[in-house]
């Protein structure tokens, strides 16, 4: 209890302070933490010691490196592309998707962007491998995401719901999170809409939760059991694995209305950026 | 039984009269005509699902068929699904307990206990039909229960907690005939007993055999089981 309110103080102190974003993702879950009794936000005592040193963390500066050098068959950098809040705004852009662009006429979630604006200014085809490659810490996608990630840490999930396509993909999405199907019987809430639940010994994040919904849907995160960084896409697809449904398609319409409702559900919680996960 | 009936299917009609109408969706996520914002969330749900290339419905599935039937809801997925979390009306789990009840179908010669040594290393196993990237070989190993991932049962392993712990459920509950009959239905198709409840219909959905079925309920209650130490 002491040690719980001697941490919780400055975290205080930084909200006040608006210092959030400059904060540790490390800084931001323990905020977290201290903010609600959550056995999932705490389950792993080992990743929590091993966050400051995360593997991710080496990808923000690759990210950031590619993302500024004139790269493709058009020699530019991406320092043109609009993530929504305008051309080369990133600050606090990730915890902004999936929105509308109106270049596109549809919901995005921030891969599909990413993707068209390296196809878009850089040039780059879906045979190049760095938009083909979509796994590993050596996929430039996945150096990238985690750079332009990185500059929402500790912003507040913020999802736009301004335009009616973007209600209509997280409403889809609602619908799609509670539809049981398959071999199994399952949906998305069969795991996640109660607290403190597990599956064999990992703790289930429950989506009712903010904080705790938050850091289940923190991703880039560093995977342990993986040794690698993944993105919300791969979490999804695990999800729908385990679930014995149909495979989500890689940036595909399911996909999008998937993520609309699970950033939704984190609305107004920091995300932590990039986080890291059993 | 539970009919599959494609939902989707007054849905793609529906969809398609507006694409006859103008350009066809040109890939995942355009839109082209068809217009989301038209619809009801169910009806776009059902939409992205199955027209507009949202998920790998054509990916071929260890039942045979193809995924699509993955995401093709029965009756009891659809009375089940509640947006928002929670159960339907009593009306509505009745019905459901009722269509399940007809379902179980008992094996020749009546209940048996098997191995439990086999039903052990299947309560254990989370194998079988997955698909996506990484799909089950069922010609490799033989299709495990899933029982530990919700449920504690021997405490030499770390079983989950979506599901009630059962540890000791043979020395706890005897083996009477109506406890084993009690066990057989909840693994087959446990909505007999809790309408909607999150447990897998192992035996109506064919997930597992009744030799694999009389196998888990040994481990569950033979004396000699660890479940039962």
């Amino acid at each position: 209890m002491f040690r719980k309110a001697l941490l919780a103080l400055p975290v205080a102190l930084a909200l006040g302070a608006t210092a959030n974003a400059q904060k540790a993702p490390e800084d931001v879950l323990q905020g977290l933490i201290d903010s609600i009794d959550s056995s999932y936000l705490t389950q792993s005592e080992m990743n929590l010691m091993m966050m400051p040193d995360s593997p991710a963390l080496w990808l923000i500066d690759d990210g950031k490196d590619l993302f500024h050098e004139a790269r493709g068959p058009n020699n530019v950098s991406l320092e043109t592309c609009d993530f929504g809040k305008g051309p080369g705004v990133l600050e606090g852009a990730f915890v902004e998707f999936p929105r509308f662009f109106e270049d596109t006429g549809r919901v995005m979630d921030f891969e599909s962007r990413l993707v068209h604006c390296m196809k878009t200014i850089q040039g780059f085809t879906d045979d190049d491998p760095a938009i083909r490659t979509k796994h590993g810490n050596a996929a430039d996608i996945t150096k990238l995401q985690t750079y332009v990630a990185s500059l929402s840490n500790g912003h507040a999930w913020n999802p736009p719901m301004d335009h009616p396509m973007e209600q209509a993909m997280r409403d889809a999405g609602e619908v799609i999170f509670y539809r049981r199907a398959g071999t199994m019987d399952f949906s998305c809430s069969t795991c996640h809409a109660a607290t403190g639940k597990r599956i064999r010994a990992s703790v289930l994040p429950n989506s009712n939760v903010p904080e705790e919904w938050t850091k289940a849907v923190s991703w880039p995160a560093f995977r342990v059991g993986h040794d690698n960084v993944r993105s919300a896409q791969h979490r999804v697809g695990e999800c729908y694995w385990q679930m014995r449904h149909a495979e989500p398609v890689w940036g595909g319409t399911g996909m999008t209305a998937i993520i609309s409702y699970w950033n939704d559900r984190a609305r107004g919680q920091p995300a932590i950026l990039p986080d890291m996960k059993r | 039984m539970f009919k599959k009936t494609p939902v989707a299917a007054g849905l793609a009609a529906f969809a398609s009269i507006i694409i006859a109408g103008g350009c066809a969706v040109a890939d995942a996520g355009k839109t082209g005509n068809v217009d989301y914002t038209a619809m009801t969330s169910q009806e776009l749900a059902e939409y992205l699902i199955f027209e507009a290339n949202g998920f790998n419905v054509d990916q071929e599935v260890q039942e045979g068929g193809t995924a699509k039937q993955r995401l093709v809801q029965d009756e009891m997925h659809k009375a089940c699904s509640v947006i928002g979390g929670g159960k339907p009306d009593q009306a509505t789990l009745d019905a459901v307990r009722t269509a399940a009840a007809a379902s179980i179908t008992y094996p020749e010669g009546g209940i048996q206990l098997g191995d439990w040594q086999k039903g052990r290393e299947l309560a254990w196993s989370g194998f079988g039909y997955r698909i996506g990237h990484n799909p089950d070989d069922h010609g490799n190993r033989p299709v495990g229960g899933n029982c530990y991932n919700c449920h504690q049962l021997a405490t030499d392993r770390t079983g989950g907690t979506v599901g009630p712990s059962l540890t000791g459920y043979g020395k706890t509950r005897g083996t009477s005939e109506a406890i084993l009959k009690y066990a057989y239905d909840m693994i087959y198709n446990p909505h007999a007993y809790f309408p909607c409840t999150n447990m897998p219909r192992f035996g109506s959905s064919g997930f597992l055999t009744q030799d694999a079925i009389a196998d888990i309920m040994a481990y569950m209650f033979d004396p000699e089981s660890p479940v039962n130490e």
